[in-house]
């Protein structure tokens, strides 16, 4: 999708950045600690909170930084206590929040090739 | 049954690579680690073996999200893992292995271990402190921080299981392997201390549903609480995620810091615990955020105030410390 929003506004990141079957994280605003998840599935990028529903209020889900994903590089994996989610629908499909779901960020790519929060 | 603690918890994880890194910067030295994997040890000889997922040596694996797969007990003498045995044994598989140790499972299914102890006799101080009223600790021009202050795990000093039944877990332990509960947070489940131990505790149950089944975290003993904050630093400073402190738990007085990790269980610092024997009575607490730490903290980057009319003079390039 071909980005509404203002290039002056927050850019996460390159999309071409971002290779497929990679994720990283980036501050959901500037400087904020709460981070947006990229993912390349499929040729198409997804964004999540990096925010496990295991817990009320979410917990940061790398163990390192930009380190999201499982050892096989099949589902975004907490690195709290092991749950794996979907990396394209976000469905937790084993551990403690089995049932639950990460919360999507909608994205946007801009012409000049940054990836940027959708405006809502 | 004169069990110390947990001398090894063991791993089938899917990237060895990554939890050989983990293992590492967390402060603990690889032994005999091969493509395989092998034993990452604190100071004492207790650790972390960590193998693939796949090796035929493990355990089986508990159908959760859990990485663990077998917890070796240490204990005081080849009598205590023949008691052991003749305990497990009247309703449960119990499996002699050439050295003499034993392995079974335990009401939860957790596979379990039981060997003479191999942890090595530790003999250092204690971080020293200097305190008005108190002889100093340090010597007259000993620093208390310096370049590359240690900050070693000494010993593992806990963990943490999520089980269904916190009362058949509670029984199976204090009646089958004589540890003893030294307080209770409700509703989650008992704090246990194994005979051979005075630390305020080894092992804590949290209650969850069945497929939740699994390691909720484990803790090392650090030297003390500038240890515990060094450590944790370092790592945060390397990209490592801070989960839960530095902080210390009123249960036990620990001090605290958790981290996530590839292990698929949190990682914890932990230092100065309680010490008990058995005149001790257990407490009960309703398990809340205030019933749970005196205090809690967040790591950020380091500031200062100063003449840069921001006010902030922000870090650059790697700590030195």
């Amino acid at each position: 999708m071909v980005s509404t929003a203002p290039e002056t506004t927050h850019a996460l990141c390159r999309a071409d950045a971002i290779g497929e079957g990679q994720a990283r994280g980036f501050p959901r605003t500037p400087g904020a600690r709460q981070k947006v998840i990229v993912l390349r599935k499929g040729g198409r990028l997804h964004g999540w909170l990096d925010s496990c529903p295991h817990y009320a209020g979410g917990t940061p889900m790398a163990w390192k930084t930009d380190r999201y994903l499982n050892g096989e590089g099949t589902h975004l994996a907490c690195h709290s206590h092991g749950a794996q989610f979907d990396m394209e629908t976000g469905d937790c499909v084993v551990g403690p929040c089995l049932g639950q779901r990460l919360t999507r960020v909608r994205l946007e790519t801009g012409a000049d090739g940054m990836v940027r929060l959708a405006e809502d | 049954m004169n069990i110390i603690g947990p001398d090894y918890l063991v791993f089938g994880v899917d990237d060895l690579a990554s939890s050989a890194e983990y293992l590492t910067d967390f402060g603990l030295t690889p032994v005999d680690v091969d493509a395989t994997g092998g034993l990452f040890e604190a100071l004492d000889g207790t650790g972390i073996i960590i193998r693939a997922k796949s090796d035929p040596s493990l355990p089986d694996p508990l159908p959760t999200a859990t990485m663990l797969r077998q917890q070796v007990y240490g204990v005081v003498a080849p009598e205590d893992i023949d008691a052991i045995a003749a305990e497990l044994g009247k309703d449960r598989r119990v499996t002699r292995l050439a050295d003499g140790s034993i392995e079974t499972t335990d009401v939860h299914g957790f596979a379990l271990k039981f060997q003479v102890t191999r942890r090595r006799p530790l003999s250092m101080p204690a971080e020293k402190i200097n305190a008005p009223g108190a002889p100093a600790q340090r010597a007259p021009n000993e620093l208390g921080v310096f370049p590359g202050k240690p900050a070693q795990p000494r010993t593992l000093s806990h963990h943490v299981l999520f089980v269904p039944d916190q009362d058949a877990a509670r029984d199976f332990y204090c009646d089958r392997l004589g540890f003893v509960v030294t307080d209770v947070l409700k509703p989650a489940g008992p704090f246990l201390r194994p005979r051979a131990n005075d630390d305020h505790h080894t092992l804590f149950f949290i209650t969850t549903p069945e497929y939740m089944k699994g390691l909720e975290h484990l803790a090392f003993h650090m030297g003390g609480p500038t240890e515990l904050m060094l450590a944790g630093t370092r790592l945060v400073n390397k990209g490592y995620q801070s989960f839960w402190g530095p902080g210390r738990h009123k249960f036990g007085s620990n001090w605290f810091w958790y981290f996530n990790s590839p292990l698929g269980t949190h990682f914890e610092y932990d230092a100065d615990m309680d010490k008990h024997d058995d005149s001790w009575v257990a407490r009960e607490a309703m398990l809340t955020p205030k019933a749970s730490q005196v205090f809690l903290f967040e790591a950020q980057r380091r500031w200062m105030p100063g003449p840069d009319p921001k006010g902030i003079v922000e870090d650059e390039g790697t700590p030195e410390w």
